[in-house]
């Protein structure tokens, strides 16, 4: 772990553009990772499935473009959008709001795994000493770190109060393009995403493509595929047999057969709860296991 | 007191009178021994008795003076044989008193009958646990009468033994001795078929929770129910009792013998009609669950033999008490081992589980919600460990229905669901003839090589869900015995692609 000063050359150029740059600021894992080219895209904790799907194919489509992802490692669409990264073998920065040795020490459950993943193809950062502990006022300057980091920040699904838009507002005062996710009215995850479209403080994301034409990258755009029914009917949100089976119009021996040839395909998975959901692409399903210890 | 006891012409110094010893439902004949000889007037029992038979003798000493009879003044020996395992219970009183009268000729017959009853101090005869296992034991062992207290009488009756029911231990030497000879009880009926409280009909929508029900039924497989608070996953667990088929007579005893060890039967009517159906709360302990205690007694896993057993709120048991359905749902028995015996009882049943998608218990409830953390959700799912999981066949999403449905007519009732589980349940019968069991979810490994035999096309579809899920060998036959049972459902002998893949979809750990 090294501990940067503004002045020093392998400070993050970008952090510069904050009023009061963090000082110093600490890095665990691969110093250069954080002065490339990268997007912040950031989330609810209480995320839903289609949020989850959102913000890994987005994450993995930067990472395809070569842009570093940067987030706040946190439950949530924040763990996706590393993920997402990672797994399509793409770099990414995770900002914590707490000392990184403390954190290290604490952390369970599903970030668990990502950890040494993140070490070894990006880093880990904090604007605090390896051993501080979190405070709710950290997470918010935490925030603000992670949108000067980021040339543009996402937000895929926030709450009414939701963190990621203390993200959003960093954003627009350092003049990084926004940019927000629609989801479906109603969803109280998307409320605070829906909210930055309709008063024109965010632009509206609907494919990857509006993200790199904004950063001037020309990505290699993936031939849109022919979409499988049964897929598209879980593309919003998973689905129990029974309505999906309404959706899709086929008999139960039919449906089976489909969605087994989509599960072992890895396109489809079963949740816990029992219905089925559609698999962000590329989404590698031993660490969906792993994360359950 | 100094009238001794004269010896009469018809006294024998050791009298033999015939009793039964019972651990869980394993039991053993017990000849009661009494010797009444010359020395200090003591009274004493060996023969390995537990607390309940050593105190025996006070019960004894005073059912006999009380009833009319003079306890001996001299030294009475008596020998529970064989000798060298525990008994256990309070009903060898009867054959312990009959042979202490017998032995000093107050009786001048031998009481050819097994003898099965609890004393009280007045002489009164008062019922015991276990009578049916008991009773099924002296029968086969050729000693084809009992005698029991009234409220047995039944239940010994119930097995095709000559049983007579008396109510003191006066009314047993008058038969004995001929004097007033008592009629044997009659074989009482089976318990009636009890009106079902939830029938298929009633709950609307679910159709796939509904055909994993039948599945469940059919095969005997485990079923998890998953879903939002108030969307029917009780009432449809509920539903299992009616569509499991009617008891077989063999099956109807060992269920029967479970209640009666466990005290839980009707003294009319000690055979059961319908399968058990249990629910025990989540605040169950480890006793009550699996059984134990001195003497250890069946638990609700053995009171569920032959039926269902239903645990709701799954993730709320205990984690300890979770954990020990692993054996009953793998061996179908459970034996509990104290220090001196080890009790083994049946415990085959069809476990139907409910549990909530996450510890609020909206997680996908598209009518409210959900406020917990993904962390939080995957600690509760954590909650219910690997091994538990593998051994459940299928889990199945019970979902908030949408009106329309609710309010639909046309749903299939019970009894049509269950005369197609009834004839799947005569295919998988044909197919185990003469083993013992009855239903594909008890397949052995070589049967389920033997009996479930894929479609070439499904052959490679269960080559290629192996090597890309990682199921278990275990978790794999377990899938195969569901594919059979949707099989056996369609009326078909070769299990067909759609099959197998149901039967994979349905499988918790998709």
């Amino acid at each position: 772990m090294i501990a940067v000063a503004p002045r020093d050359g392998r400070y993050p150029s970008r952090l510069r553009d904050l009023e009061r740059p963090p000082d110093p600021l600490w890095i665990e894992g691969d110093a250069a990772a954080l002065d490339v080219r990268a997007v912040a895209i950031v989330g609810t904790r209480r995320m839903t499935a289609y949020g989850e799907r959102v913000a890994r194919e987005l994450a993995g489509a930067c990472a395809c473009a070569g842009v570093v992802v940067v987030s706040g490692l946190a439950q949530g669409i924040d763990s996706a959008a590393h993920r997402g990264a990672l797994d399509a073998g793409g770099s990414t920065v995770a900002v914590l709001g707490e000392g990184i040795t403390l954190f290290l020490a604490t952390v369970r459950g599903r970030r668990r795994p990502l950890v040494p993943r993140i070490r070894s193809s990006g880093a880990l950062v904090s604007q605090y000493p390896p051993s501080f502990c979190a405070q709710p006022w950290t997470f918010a300057k935490r925030n603000a770190t992670i949108a000067a980091l980021a040339e543009a920040v996402v937000v895929i699904e926030a709450g009414e109060r939701s963190g990621a838009l203390i993200t959003a507002d960093e954003a627009r005062r350092l003049g990084r393009p926004l940019f927000a996710v629609p989801g479906p009215l109603g969803s109280a995850a998307s409320v605070g995403t829906n909210a930055l479209l309709a008063s024109g403080e965010a632009r509206v994301l609907v494919s990857a493509d509006a993200l790199h034409e904004a950063l001037g990258l020309s990505a290699p755009s993936a031939a849109a595929s022919p979409m499988d029914p049964v897929l598209e009917a879980l593309v919003v949100d998973a689905l129990d047999a029974d309505a999906l089976r309404r959706r899709v119009h086929l008999t139960e021996g039919e449906l089976a057969d489909r969605l087994l040839r989509l599960t072992l395909a890895g396109r489809v998975m079963k949740t816990r709860d029992g219905r089925y959901a559609a698999c962000a692409k590329g989404t590698r399903q031993e660490d969906e296991r792993r994360g359950r210890d | 007191m100094s009238t001794v006891v004269a010896p009469r012409v018809a006294a024998r110094s050791v009298a033999r009178v015939a009793a039964c010893a019972l651990w869980g439902l394993e039991s053993a004949m017990v000849t009661v021994e009494a010797d009444v000889a010359n020395g200090l007037p003591s009274f004493t029992v060996v023969g390995m008795p537990d607390a309940a038979v050593s105190e025996a003798r006070e019960r004894v000493r005073a059912a006999i003076r009380n009833s009319g009879f003079e306890f001996p003044l001299r030294r009475v020996v008596v020998n529970l044989a064989p000798a060298e395992r525990r008994k256990e219970g309070t009903g060898f009183d009867l054959a312990i008193a009959l042979g202490v009268l017998r032995a000093t000729g107050q009786l001048t017959r031998d009481a050819d009958a097994l003898c099965l009853a609890e004393l009280a101090l007045d002489g009164t005869l008062r019922p015991v646990r276990g009578v049916m296992a008991r009773v099924r034991r002296a029968v086969l062992t050729g000693v084809c009468t009992a005698f029991v207290a009234e409220e047995n009488a039944a239940e010994a009756a119930a097995l095709g033994a000559e049983a007579f029911g008396f109510a003191s231990l006066r009314d047993v030497v008058e038969h004995v001795e001929g004097r007033a000879r008592k009629a044997p009880s009659p074989m009482p009926s089976p318990a009636p078929r009890p009106p079902h409280p939830v029938d298929l009909a009633d709950i609307a929508g679910h159709e796939t929770p509904k055909r994993a029900l039948e599945i469940a039924a059919a095969g005997g497989h485990s079923l998890l129910l998953v879903g939002p608070p108030g969307t029917g996953k009780t009432l449809l667990a509920r539903a299992i009792a009616s569509l499991l088929p009617a008891l077989d007579p063999d099956e109807a005893i060992v269920a029967s013998a479970v209640h009666s060890v466990a005290g839980l039967i009707d003294p009319e009517r000690p055979l059961l009609g319908a399968r058990p159906f249990r629910a025990p709360h989540h605040t169950a302990s480890h006793l009550a669950l699996v059984g134990g205690g001195s003497p250890p007694r069946p638990g609700e896993v053995s009171l569920a033999h032959g039926g269902a057993l239903f645990l709701d709120e799954l993730a709320e048991f205990s984690p300890a008490v979770r954990e020990t359905l692993r054996e009953p749902l793998e061996e179908g028995a459970v034996t509990i081992s104290r220090a001196g015996t080890a009790a083994t009882y049946p415990a085959r049943f069809t476990l139907v589980a409910a549990m909530n998608p996450c510890p609020c218990g909206h997680a996908g409830d598209p009518a409210e919600q959900c406020t917990c953390l993904p962390d939080a959700v995957d600690r509760y799912h954590a909650r219910l460990s690997g091994p538990l999981l593998d051994r459940i066949d299928l889990r199945v999403h019970v979902p908030r229905i949408p009106y329309e449905e609710l309010r639909a007519e046309g749903r299939e009732a019970s009894r049509v669901v269950r005369d197609r589980v009834v004839a799947a349940r005569e295919r998988m019968g044909a197919r185990l003839a003469g083993t013992g069991r009855r239903c594909n979810a008890e397949l052995a490994v070589a049967e389920v090589r033997r009996h479930c035999r894929l479609a070439s096309e499904a052959e490679t579809l269960a080559a290629e869900a192996v090597r890309g899920r990682r199921l278990s060998a275990r978790g794999f036959h377990r899938v195969l015995r569901v594919a059979r049972t949707i099989a056996d459902l369609a009326g078909t002998d070769d299990i067909r692609t759609a099959d197998l893949a149901f039967a994979l979809l349905l499988r918790a750990q998709a």
